[in-house]
Formats: C-alpha cells, sequence, structure tokens
C-alpha cells in the first residue's frame, strides 16, 4: 500500500507540469500588448505600454518566460498577484483558509442530507417519497448558483437581515485585529473558539449559512443520484434478498448490509465534490462577497493576472492528486476486496 | 414500519420549515421596526464605512496611480497645499506654511520660482516632525522614482523638461538626478522649487501629488536614502519592494491602521497628534464589495455609511430611510468620447473588413475624410443619450474642456444630431465612392461599460438607417484586447474616456489635441496649429491670452472633428443622513463618493 | 433488429410511463424544442434584422419595463425584448448543450477510444493527458479558455467542450477495456478484422449506453456553466438571446428599491425559469434514461 501511495504521489510533478505548460500556453498566445493589461489599468498609462512589457519581459520567447517562471517557483517565489494585491504565496495563504471553511460548512449537510435523501429514495423506490426527495434534490440541481444566491440575500439578508454576506462583520472585524486576537490557522470559526470571542465564532457561522446552504442545496442531488443508484443496486443483490429472506428487520438489511457495500461509489463522488468544492466556488463566492480562493480566482482569470491563477492551479490540481490518492486508499478500507495494483 | 417512520420524520421536516417561514414573517415585521428604529441611529457613531468597487494598488505616493489607492494617500498624507472646501481654483497652504503668490513674494516676476515656507510643528505618526529636508526629500523622490505607468512625469515634466527618468532602453539618466535635484532646494526654513518653463498649474499638481514624507523612515523601510549612488537603485522599482507600499509614515489626520488584502478592506485609525487638532471619526472603513445589491443592502442595514453607485442604478436606490442622495454634482472630466483613427491599420485587422471601399470593409484612410467624421458627429443622439442613459443629468459637452472649468466656452458650436446633415455628409465622402458602396466595420467598446455600450448601439442604429448599404457591428472587447488593438491603431473607432489629474484645461488639451498626446497618437492625428497652441498656453501667464488660446483650440477640435465629446457629467453621492459635514469638491479622487474624510462626523 | 428495437422501445416506453416525474422531463424537452423549432413564428425578428438573435431594443432606457400587451414579459435593461430573447435564447441553450455534449463524445470516444483500444504508451500518454485537464477544476480552466479566445458564444462552446471531454473518454476507456476481451471482439479479431473496423463497429457501440445516459444529464449542467460564464462576464454579448445573458442582466434588479422589492420580478423571473425548466427538464430526462439503460437496475 505504502508502494502504491508512494506511485501515486510521483505523478504529481508530471500532472502539475502539465497544468502549468497548458495554462501558460494559453496565456502566451495572447500578445504581450494584451497581457500588459493588469499592469496597464488606466488611459492615463497608455503611453508606458511598451516600458511595461519591457520590465516584465512579456515580449520574451515563451521557453525563456516559463523557465523563467519555474525557476522562481522552485525556489520558491510564486510571483505577485495583482488581483489579490499581494504575493501569490501570501493570497493563497490568506484565501485558503476561507475556501475551507465554507467547503467543509457546505460538505457536511450535502454528505449528511443527500446520503440520507438517496437511501429513502432506494428504500421506496418509485413510491411519492422518492419522487419527492428526487424533486427537492434535482430542482437544486437544475438552479443558475449565481440565481439562488442572489434570491438567498434578498430574503434573507435584504428582507429579513439575518444572514449578511462577507465573512464577518464589522464588530468581530475590531475584535480580530484589536491585538489580543491570534489568528492561528486562518480559519475565523476556530480561530475565535481557540481564542474564546464565542461571539466572533456565531457571527462568522451566521455569515457563512447562507453561501453554505446554496452550496448544499445545488450540489446535493448529485449525491442523491448516486447514493439512490447505488443503493438500489445493492438492494437487488443476492445476499440482500438472503438477509430479507431470514427475516431480518428492513432496517438491519437496508442500514447494516446494503448501505456499507453503497458507500463505495459514494466516497468517491464525496472526495472528488469535495476537492472541487476546495478548489473554488467562484460564482458563490462571488455572489456572497466571500474573500475564498474562487471569487480570486475569477478575477484573476479574467483580468489575466497570469501568476495568480498559476498559482490557483497548482495549488487546486495539488489537490486533485491527493483527493483522488485518498478516495483510493478510502476504497480499500471500506472494501477489502478491492486490491492495490 | 419504517416506511411509516421516514414519513413522520419528512412531515415534521415540513412542519418544522412552516414554522420557520411563519417565525420568519413575524421576525420580518419586527426587523421593519428594528431597522426604522436603526435608520436614525449608527451602530458605530464614530466609524464611517464606505464601500466601493476598486480596491488599492499601492499605498506609495509615488507608485500609485488609481482613484482607490489615492483616496487613502489622500487622508494619512499632508500636501503642499491643497484645495479651499469646494473650489477647484482656490488653494490654501498645509505644509507650506503660505500658497507661494507674486503678490506674497513667494513666486519670483518670472513665474520660475516658488518658495514655500515649511511650517514648523507637524508631526509624523510615528515619531519626528517634518523638516525642509522631508519636504524636499519628498518631491525628489516623488520625480526620480518614476515607475513605467506611474505619475511621477506629472511633476517631472514641468519641473525639469524630461518626459522620463530614463533613456530609449530603460538605463536611468544621470541628467534627470542632476536636474532634478536642482531644481528642489533647501533655504533654511524655506524649501524653493525651480521650473523650467512658468506653469501656472504647478500648484494644483502639488495639491494633488507628491504629498510629503519623512525621508528618514523611508531611508529606513527599504527606500530611496536621498544620496546620488543609490538613486538608479530606487528608479523604477519592483512594486513591494520599498515599505511605502503598505506601511506609511505621513503627516495627515489618519494613519493606516491596516491594508487587509484579502477582504478588500483599507482601515484607517484617527492620528491624535495631527497639526490642526484630531479629525471627528475615530475610525474609518473603506472596503470593495463588486455586487452592487450587496452595497446597497449594507448601506440600507446601516453596515455602511455611503456606497458607489452610478446613475443606472439610482431608482433602486430610491425610498431607503435613513439614506439620502446628494445629486447633480458636476465632475471635472471627459467620459465618454468617441474617437476616430486617421490612419488605421489595415492588415491582419477584421475590424475593417476586406480592408477596401467595396461595401465589405473600411480602407486605412477611412476616417481621414473630414466628410466621414462629420457624418458621424451629426448622426449621434446626445441629447437622447443624456436623457436615457444619464437620466437627463448632465450636458452636453460642447468641447474637450468640461464645464466649471477655465478655458470651458459655452459658446464654442458643436454638431447637433441631424440626420439630414449627416447624410449630406456621407453624400460628399470619399467623392461619393463611400455613399454608392456603403461601408462595414466594427466599433468596439470595453465590455461591461454600460453607457459606452449604448453609444456603440444608438450610432449603430443610426448610421445604417441612413443607407442600407452601411453596416456596423458593435463588438464588446476585453480591457486587454482593447488595450492591445488601440495601441496598434486597429480599431477605427473606439469609446474611451479621460480624468484629469489635475484641474487645469492643459490636462485635457494635451490628451485630446497634441499629436504626442495619450488619444492623438493613436488616433494619428496631427494638427501643428494644435501642437503649437497647447505648448503655447501651458507656458501663457496672461490669462485672456491663455483663454483665448484655449478657445481657438476648441475651435479645431470643432473644425477637425477628430474626437466626438458627448457629455459634462455629473454625479451623485449615496450616503446616510446621520453623515455630517460632507462638501463636494470634484477633485478628489473617486468624488463624490470620497472627500477628505478630516470633516466628516456621524450623528 | 427491429424486432429488438421494438422491444426495447416498448420496454422503454413502459418503464417511462411508471415515472411522472420523468414524463415531466419530456414533456419539457419537447416543449422546448417546439419553442426553438418555431421561433420565428413564435417571436418573428425585425424586418431589416441581420442577425436573428439579436434582441430587439424598444429605445435605450436603462429600468426594466413590466409586462405588456407589446411586450409579453417586459423588457430587461436597456429596453431588450424579453419575451423575443426567451424564444430564440432556447436556440441557443439547445446549440450550447448539443454542441457541446457532440463535441465532447467525439473527443472522449477518439481519445478514451484509442487509448483503451491500443493500450501501451499510447493509452499512457492520452490518460496522462486526460489527467492534466481533470486536474484543474473545469470552471478555471474553462474561464481562462475563454478570457484567452475573448468571450463570444462560439468560445463558450469551445471552452465547454474542452473541458467536458475527459469524463467521456475516461467512460469509453473503461468500457471499451471490458468489451475488448468479450468472446465477439476476440472473435472478430480472429476473423481478420481490421483495428479500426473493430474499434468503430464491435467495441465502441457496445459501449455507448452509459455515455448516453451521462449526456443526457451533462446537457443541462453545460447550459449552467455557460450561464455561470455569461455571469462572469464571459458569455455572449449583450443584447444577444441567451438565457444566461438575460439572468446576468437581471442581477442588478432582482431585489427592487426599497419598499417596493418586487419592482423587476419579470428580469429575472422570465429567464431565470427558462433555463431553470430547462435544465430540470434534462435531469429528469437524464435520470429516466438512466433507471431505464441501466441494466444492474433492470
Amino acid at each position: 500500500m505504502a508502494k502504491f501511495i508512494l506511485k501515486r504521489l510521483a505523478m504529481l510533478p508530471l500532472v502539475l507540469l502539465g497544468v502549468t505548460l497548458l495554462l501558460f500556453g494559453l496565456f502566451n498566445s495572447l500578445s504581450p500588448e494584451m497581457r500588459a493589461s493588469i499592469y496597464v489599468k488606466d488611459p492615463r498609462q497608455l503611453a508606458a505600454l511598451d516600458e511595461v512589457i519591457r520590465k516584465y519581459g512579456l515580449n520574451d520567447p515563451f521557453h525563456k518566460q516559463y523557465s523563467r517562471w519555474i525557476g522562481e517557483v522552485l525556489s520558491g517565489n510564486l510571483g505577485y498577484s495583482e488581483t489579490a494585491k499581494m504575493p501569490v504565496t501570501e493570497a493563497i495563504a490568506a484565501f485558503f483558509p476561507a475556501t475551507i471553511e465554507l467547503s467543509v460548512m457546505a460538505f457536511i449537510p450535502i454528505m449528511v442530507l443527500g446520503v440520507w435523501l438517496g437511501t429513502v429514495s432506494a428504500v421506496h423506490r418509485d413510491k411519492w417519497i422518492d419522487h419527492v426527495s428526487r424533486f427537492i434534490s434535482i430542482t437544486g440541481y437544475s438552479l443558475p448558483s449565481f440565481v439562488l444566491g442572489l434570491l438567498l440575500l434578498m430574503v434573507f439578508y435584504g428582507m429579513l437581515g439575518l444572514f449578511p454576506p462577507g465573512r464577518y462583520s464589522l464588530a468581530s472585524d475590531l475584535i480580530i485585529y484589536g491585538g489580543n486576537y491570534q489568528p492561528y490557522t486562518g480559519m475565523v470559526l476556530v480561530d475565535s473558539l481557540l481564542n474564546g470571542q464565542p461571539g466572533v465564532f456565531v457571527d462568522a457561522l451566521r455569515h457563512l449559512v447562507l453561501p453554505a446552504a446554496s452550496l448544499t442545496y445545488i450540489t446535493m442531488a448529485l449525491l442523491v443520484r448516486i447514493t439512490r443508484s447505488s443503493m438500489l443496486e445493492e438492494l437487488g443483490k443476492d445476499y440482500v434478498r438472503t438477509a430479507r429472506a431470514k427475516g431480518l428487520p428492513e432496517n438491519i438489511v437496508v442500514n447494516v448490509h446494503a448501505r456499507r457495500n453503497a458507500w463505495i461509489p459514494v466516497i468517491t463522488i464525496a472526495s472528488i465534490l469535495f476537492v472541487q468544492l476546495l478548489g473554488g466556488v467562484l460564482i458563490t463566492e462571488t455572489v456572497f462577497a466571500y474573500p475564498g480562493i474562487g471569487r480570486w480566482v475569477a478575477q484573476a482569470a479574467v483580468q489575466l493576472d497570469i501568476p495568480g491563477v498559476m498559482g490557483v492551479a497548482l495549488l487546486t490540481s495539488t489537490l486533485f492528486v491527493l483527493g483522488n490518492l485518498a478516495a483510493d486508499v478510502c476504497y480499500a478500507l471500506v472494501d477489502p476486496r478491492i486490491r492495490f495494483q | 414500519m419504517p416506511r411509516f417512520k421516514t414519513i413522520f420524520s419528512l412531515i415534521s421536516l415540513l412542519v418544522v420549515i412552516g414554522l420557520v417561514g411563519a417565525c420568519g414573517d413575524k421576525n420580518s415585521a419586527a426587523k421593519a421596526e428594528k431597522k426604522a428604529a436603526a435608520a436614525t441611529k449608527s451602530k458605530n457613531p464614530d466609524t464611517y464605512v464606505h464601500v466601493t468597487i476598486s480596491d488599492v494598488d499601492s499605498l506609495d505616493p509615488a507608485w500609485s496611480y488609481d482613484t482607490q489607492s489615492h483616496m487613502i494617500i489622500e487622508n494619512i498624507y499632508d500636501y503642499l497645499v491643497t484645495y479651499k472646501g469646494g473650489s477647484v481654483n482656490d488653494l490654501e497652504a498645509r505644509i507650506s506654511n503660505k500658497v507661494p503668490s507674486q503678490e506674497n513674494g513667494l513666486l519670483s516676476e518670472d513665474g520660475l520660482t516658488y518658495t514655500f515656507p515649511i511650517r514648523k510643528g507637524v508631526k509624523f505618526h510615528k515619531g519626528g516632525e517634518v523638516t525642509p529636508n522631508d519636504v524636499a526629500y519628498s518631491l525628489q523622490r516623488f520625480m526620480l522614482f518614476d515607475r513605467a505607468g506611474g505619475p511621477s512625469s506629472l511633476l517631472l515634466e514641468p519641473i525639469t523638461g524630461l518626459t522620463t527618468t530614463r533613456s530609449k532602453d530603460g538605463k536611468p539618466l544621470d541628467e534627470a538626478y542632476t536636474k532634478v535635484m536642482a531644481a528642489v532646494t533647501v533655504d533654511g526654513d524655506y524649501v524653493v522649487l525651480k521650473i523650467h518653463k512658468p506653469f501656472s498649474p504647478i500648484l494644483s499638481i502639488l495639491a494633488s501629488w507628491a504629498p510629503i514624507i519623512s525621508k528618514e523612515w523611508a531611508a529606513a523601510h527599504n527606500a530611496w536614502d536621498g544620496t546620488k549612488e543609490n538613486w538608479k537603485k530606487h528608479n523604477n522599482p519592483d512594486k513591494t519592494a520599498e515599505g511605502f507600499h503598505d506601511q506609511e509614515n505621513g503627516t495627515g489626520p489618519f494613519m493606516l491602521d491596516r491594508w487587509d488584502k484579502k477582504t478588500k478592506e483599507t482601515v484607517l485609525a484617527r492620528f491624535d497628534d495631527y497639526w490642526r487638532g484630531p479629525a471627528k471619526l475615530k475610525r474609518a472603513h473603506i472596503k470593495s464589495v463588486d455586487e452592487f445589491q450587496t452595497r446597497k443592502l449594507m448601506l440600507a442595514a446601516g453596515d455602511a455609511d455611503s456606497i458607489y453607485a452610478d446613475y443606472l442604478q439610482q431608482p433602486l436606490l430610491k425610498n431607503l430611510p435613513g439614506v439620502e442622495l446628494i445629486d447633480d454634482l458636476p465632475r471635472i472630466d471627459m467620459n465618454p468620447a468617441i474617437f476616430f483613427v486617421f490612419k488605421i491599420e489595415t492588415k491582419g485587422n477584421p475590424n475593417v473588413g476586406s480592408g477596401k471601399l467595396d461595401g465589405k470593409g473600411i480602407p486605412a484612410n477611412f476616417f481621414a475624410d473630414i466628410n466621414v467624421r462629420k457624418g458621424f458627429a451629426s448622426a449621434f443622439d446626445y441629447e437622447g443619450f443624456i436623457k436615457d442613459v444619464n437620466r437627463g443629468k448632465g450636458t452636453r459637452a460642447q468641447s474637450f474642456i468640461p464645464k466649471g472649468l477655465f478655458g470651458y466656452n459655452a459658446d464654442q458650436a458643436a454638431y447637433p444630431y441631424d440626420i439630414d446633415a449627416a447624410e449630406a455628409f456621407f453624400k460628399k465622402a470619399h467623392g461619393g465612392v463611400l455613399w454608392k458602396k456603403g461601408f462595414k466595420f466594427t466599433l468596439a467598446y470595453n465590455a461591461g461599460n454600460q453607457p459606452r455600450e449604448v453609444i456603440a448601439n444608438m450610432i449603430k442604429r443610426a448610421v445604417e438607417s441612413i443607407n442600407p448599404k452601411f453596416q456596423i457591428d458593435t463588438r464588446p472587447i476585453q480591457w486587454s484586447t482593447y488595450l492591445d488593438l488601440s495601441n496598434k491603431s486597429k480599431l477605427p473607432m473606439f469609446i474611451l474616456g479621460w480624468a484629469p489629474d489635475y484641474p487645469d484645461p492643459h490636462n485635457f488639451a494635451f490628451p485630446y489635441m497634441h499629436s504626442d498626446g495619450n488619444y492623438p497618437r493613436l488616433q494619428r492625428y496631427k494638427n501643428a496649429e494644435a501642437d503649437k497652441l497647447v505648448t503655447a498656453a501651458m507656458t501663457e501667464r496672461d490669462l485672456e491670452k491663455r483663454k483665448a488660446m484655449y478657445f481657438r483650440l476648441q475651435e479645431i477640435a470643432y473644425e477637425d472633428v477628430p474626437t466626438l465629446f458627448v457629455l459634462n457629467s455629473v454625479l451623485y453621492r449615496t450616503q446616510r443622513t446621520w453623515v455630517k459635514g460632507y462638501t463636494y469638491n470634484p477633485i478628489h479622487p473617486d468624488a463624490p463618493y470620497s472627500c477628505p474624510l478630516y470633516y466628516l462626523s456621524k450623528e | 433488429m427491429s424486432d429488438n428495437f421494438k422491444e426495447f422501445a416498448a420496454d422503454t416506453w413502459k418503464r417511462l410511463k411508471r415515472r411522472p416525474l420523468s414524463l415531466v422531463g419530456l414533456a419539457l424537452i419537447a416543449g422546448f424544442s417546439s419553442v426553438a423549432i418555431f421561433a420565428p413564428v413564435l417571436a418573428p425578428p425585425e424586418k431589416n434584422a441581420r442577425d436573428y438573435y439579436l434582441i430587439p431594443q424598444d429605445g435605450y432606457s436603462p429600468d426594466p419595463v413590466r409586462p405588456s400587451a407589446k411586450h409579453f414579459f417586459g423588457t430587461t435593461e436597456q429596453q431588450f425584448d424579453l419575451y423575443y430573447g426567451i424564444v430564440w435564447g432556447t436556440r441557443t441553450a439547445f446549440k450550447i448543450g448539443v454542441a457541446v455534449v457532440f463535441v465532447s463524445i467525439f473527443v472522449g470516444i477518439l481519445i478514451g477510444g484509442v487509448g483503451g483500444y491500443y493500450g501501451g504508451w499510447v493509452d499512457e500518454v492520452l490518460m496522462r493527458f486526460t489527467d492534466v485537464i481533470m486536474a484543474l477544476p473545469s470552471i478555471i480552466l474553462a474561464v481562462v479558455i475563454v478570457t484567452v479566445r475573448g468571450p463570444s458564444l462560439f468560445n463558450v462552446i469551445v471552452a465547454l467542450a474542452a473541458v467536458s471531454w475527459p469524463t467521456y473518454a475516461r467512460l469509453i476507456r473503461g468500457d471499451v477495456l471490458s468489451v475488448k476481451q468479450r468472446e465477439f471482439v476476440l472473435a472478430a479479431r480472429a476473423l481478420g478484422a481490421s483495428d479500426r473496423r473493430i474499434l468503430f463497429r464491435h467495441v465502441i457501440p457496445n459501449s455507448i449506453y452509459p455515455v448516453i445516459v451521462v449526456a443526457s444529464l451533462d446537457t443541462g449542467a453545460i447550459v449552467l456553466s455557460a450561464a455561470a460564464l455569461s455571469f462572469l462576464g464571459l458569455g455572449a454579448p449583450v443584447g444577444y438571446a441567451d438565457w444566461g445573458q438575460l439572468i446576468a442582466m437581471s442581477r442588478n434588479w432582482i431585489i427592487g428599491a426599497s419598499g417596493s422589492p418586487l419592482d423587476y420580478w419579470h428580469t429575472v423571473a422570465f429567464p431565470g425559469g427558462a433555463i431553470f425548466l430547462f435544465v430540470l427538464g434534462w435531469n429528469l430526462l437524464g435520470d429516466a434514461f438512466r433507471d431505464i439503460l441501466d441494466p444492474r437496475q433492470k
């Protein structure tokens, strides 16, 4: 197993090389003037265009620009992101904890609700409960995320004043920067408790409710669907029939026998899903003005902030490879029949 | 059994949802009452929160050239002189004890030497007092820093006559150093500034640029130490190389508490030792939120005291309790403007179709024919644009000098919207070939800019209605593409605008009319008389003569029609009624959204 | 064969009937299809219009106007007629969904099929390339591609196809690997059939069913992704009949002025409803297909 993990980890540099070459190549298909647009943002600076191109070496041949970039990366410098207004490494450290927080807060209800609804659907296949639960999940899956986000904001912030956008309010802001607050992890929910600030914790939680709810509603369908079909498959198998025939109570058949085996595809999807959430929930973060990786990379990509996009790409691709690896390991733990090749 | 369990749990879930909904209703009524109460009382009576759309680029006064950074810098630093209240012409003293003029003898008779008596007892935020040496250093660093695309040339050019501190291949020039150091000198308690040619706007430039910094602090924070050996190292440096990028040691009424790049928020704290007495506000948060609806909700909830909003969004801000709109605030800018390119690059350019006057494209010299330009000038519904897009706010621009600025001529003729006249011009154009064959080209605007988008569509509709053979494709393009194509003169016609660096007609005449200026360079437009007039008017000290020169320049703009000017724009400010002490001055960056925070208070 | 097909069709219909929701899905897609087909009748373009997909504008006023007899669904910002935009936007939605799915399936069959069939280093190279594409969150890659190529409907299709094909490639590769070991393929090979013939006549047709299921589910998701790109300002130009574009235009109007928050409900309700029903239709249909075609659940 250790050998398998090492072998898979050895693939990581290769994937990263491919990803960065691909993105760098895409960006470099643009003219130097276009790539200079991130530095020349105002008509007043038009005259300096050539000098800016020279300063950042935007006119150099592709291999030269790429090797310069990769040389810097290997020496630990990911460059400066003009959209984040800080060095890329600093930006990742600043935005990633926020995204982790949001992802976890969305992931838990997605899993719980998704698996629950999926199981209910499968057990009561083609009954009205099945239809209702599938309908609920499928409507979420069919809504454009920004429409849902804006509607939630309208009702819960605009009309009820309950859940504000952003990450925390002015009052928490004053505490966090008040001097007696140690940002241990960068995750407000964790830090506030470590610092003994329940008020900040509740405040941060309030800010997370809407984006997390919106993500849950939109993504849950995927898990409902997978759990349902996977459960159906298991319920149709001989051993379940035997168990039923033996007169075991239905809930034991469902919860102990079938569900255990139905977990395998659910785990794959779940791990991919979690990595996707971490990789940036662009639209949701943008709508809720939530300062995470997604909002940053959306701006970086649109404004041709090349160092920013490359930095996020390195991060998310690494997460992807590790996430897949984790899923495979989980497989083996759940199902001992699976052998590592 | 389990089925009933599930049904039961589902039902109970529905009941809970229903209950929450019902509670929500009651809550909303209670909330509304609370809100009405909140409308008159701020949650944080000594903290001011402004929510805008852009974020700070750099807090280094010599680096930053964008309004958002400038707005912060303006509040943490002091300048030699500044604008008085809402005036764009009257200056008052700050770090300089007096505003130099010939009457008080601080401006030499030839208009070349300015003497600034330096105020005593002005404290820096992090210790120390302002000395004449600091002041001289502040001006010198501003000029010698000269990052590519930065504001340094605003002072460098009028003071030394150089447009850049570097040679063509990017090496720092010794000449620049010698000239700068000779121009700014210390004489006892005075700082003496010698400029190479008379240039009256120099004081207005100093009122917005090159604020006073501490030389000692600068040297200790990786910035230039003031010596000849080191200046080249600090010429055109990397953005984050020097401490000024995200730290400060100014003398202004507010100190930088923090610049949180993560939440796109800048927090300022009151400087209690400020030489004019402490400000009324204790703190100020300037925050960036992209989504308009979110900004609006923050304003409505009292979480923001003022927000950025444009005319398109105005109806959505109506009836907000406790919120006022201060409307019809005249701006000093010329935006938008519609540019014709006199010599279009047709090679490999899909925007000109076939590249010939054959009905399927346009040739390189399409707009070089004055009749074409006049035709377009007559085919744009200026008043309709103001009515629809600007909600009737603002007036039609006469020429490139905005209303309210010196040199503005209310009687200057401008082309009226007249489709018949346009038709007549088009019939004459290119010896009648144009009318017979027709044309086709792409009119581009930068994506996301709604007023410019409407302009493009209005021109398209009007011109296409004149002759079915006239075809204009309107195309939104990203800023990067815009920059690239306009720089290569590949856009036949484009829409951009200009906001001034300082309120003087020269800052409009040069970019709009001089062949080396920002836009004529891209348009490949050159009028020898205009070039001469722009240069002469810059140094002319006789106000009557100067005015006449600008009047003549505006006539040339009418005769040549290189550019269409649309609007003397106005804006409105949206703030909570509890904000007191606001004075509008169009020259402050991002006005009317931003202003000197020193005068503001909340009740 | 035709007997088989009849039996299959009859069986499918029986299964569909059992699920009222899938019938709803079928009805929705059928409804949208007829709207797309009859667009010129339902919303006749202006006489001198050069491009039928450009929504007619009734003036330039920035404020949306409520539905009226002249504009059934009202107008959105800058007086674009919502009814026209939604009717013609149906065609755009089909175009995006179908074009992206077809291109993705084609590329997927090519890369997955070739990789799975030949194996060895060919497979290795192709799969590592697939890994690279999949390692990036698809929305990020799509945003980069559209930004680099310039925002337009065509480039949205290119970008979405570029990020969608790996799913199909993996799916087909896996199926090809299992199918190619089956007897009839081995038999064909023993008879001396060419590689290409075996691949296209035997292997791929046998692995196509799971692809159909994924494709029908994907069509809806792709239309949503396109709308998300529009929201980020990376879609069709303003005024083009595209639902995502229309919703993006409504973002400022979702909440009206204080005291009358529903003043502009129509700007979001109509395009939002259209996209929701369209995607819902495909999802219901896809779910039904899955149940029907999935042999494990018979």
